[in-house]
């Protein structure tokens, strides 16, 4: 019983901080492009401040999740059907967030535009990776098979 | 300037991708290790015991398996017509739902047939099966 316990606490932390890299790195990339677009020097870099605080919030969030997950899969870091394709885009989600974030830690606003753009590009390709991996998420927990 | 933002930007990224790889290396890594450890640590206790004791829960639930779902998932759960149960991800509450109320067209219900300590077993034996 003490195990169905301890299972339901990783259960209630990977659905608490799971949702945190898939919401904020949709809207971080979308902050950046409307940063991007956007003319008035002044409300352009606020929206790219609001994109680097919602990158980091989200690779932040994505640590307890990857955690709590893998204890809640038994450490397993493959696996079959629906947690398999989970996994196969969550490690390049995860690993993408953490680059991102590091690149936009150093770079911060000294950046061209072509690394601008190569930047966006990367940001949203994050962005389908984590929604794909919370989408194969969500069908390992509530999947008909 | 504009090839020292370059340089920067470059730099930046040769070191974003390498912590990247070392964090999530590190995780993959770490996880495949415990894991190694964890089955070590249930195939030792399993050789050095002749008959594994199951606990009462566990083996009140592997009774009513044999009754109730041995017949689709196969008598060792392995699956037959029904799926393979073993190493199952599910919540236990959805594990539990499936139970009570089936998959139309696919499984029956059980929630009629089976009390909740019942379905507690039943789970008990299914989280049991590695």
């Amino acid at each position: 019983m003490e195990l169905f316990l301890a299972a339901n606490i990783w259960e209630m932390m990977h659905g608490g901080s799971t949702h945190l890299p898939v919401a904020l790195m949709l809207v971080s990339a979308v902050f950046d492009a409307l940063g991007g677009v956007i003319r008035s020097e002044q409300v352009k870099d606020r929206f790219h401040a609001a994109g680097l605080f919602t990158l980091i919030a989200g690779t932040l969030g994505a640590f307890p999740a990857v955690l709590s997950g893998l204890i809640l899969a038994r450490w397993e870091i493959g696996g079959t059907g629906a947690l398999f394709w989970h996994h196969v885009f969550l490690w390049p989600a995860f690993a993408l967030l953490i680059a991102l974030s590091v690149w936009r830690l150093i770079v911060r606003g000294r950046r061209s535009r072509a690394g601008f753009l190569i930047y966006l590009l990367a940001a949203f390709a994050a962005a389908f990776l984590v929604s794909a991996a919370g989408y194969w998420g969500g069908e390992v927990l509530l999947g008909g098979s | 300037m504009k090839r020292a933002l370059f340089g920067l930007e470059f730099i930046a990224g040769v070191l974003a991708i390498v912590v990247a790889a070392v964090v999530v290396g590190s995780t993959l890594g770490s996880a495949t290790l415990v894991r190694a450890a964890i089955e070590k640590a249930r195939s030792d206790s399993a050789a050095s015991s002749n008959q594994p004791q199951l606990s009462a829960l566990v083996a009140h639930g592997q009774k009513l398996f044999a009754v109730n779902c041995s017949h689709c998932h196969a008598d060792d759960a392995t699956g037959d017509e029904g799926p393979d149960l073993h190493g199952l991800t599910k919540s236990d509450e959805r594990i539990k739902g499936i139970i009570t109320n089936g998959i139309k067209g696919e499984m029956p219900a059980f929630g009629k047939k089976l009390q909740e300590a019942d379905k507690d077993a039943l789970l008990g034996f299914l989280r049991s099966l590695k």
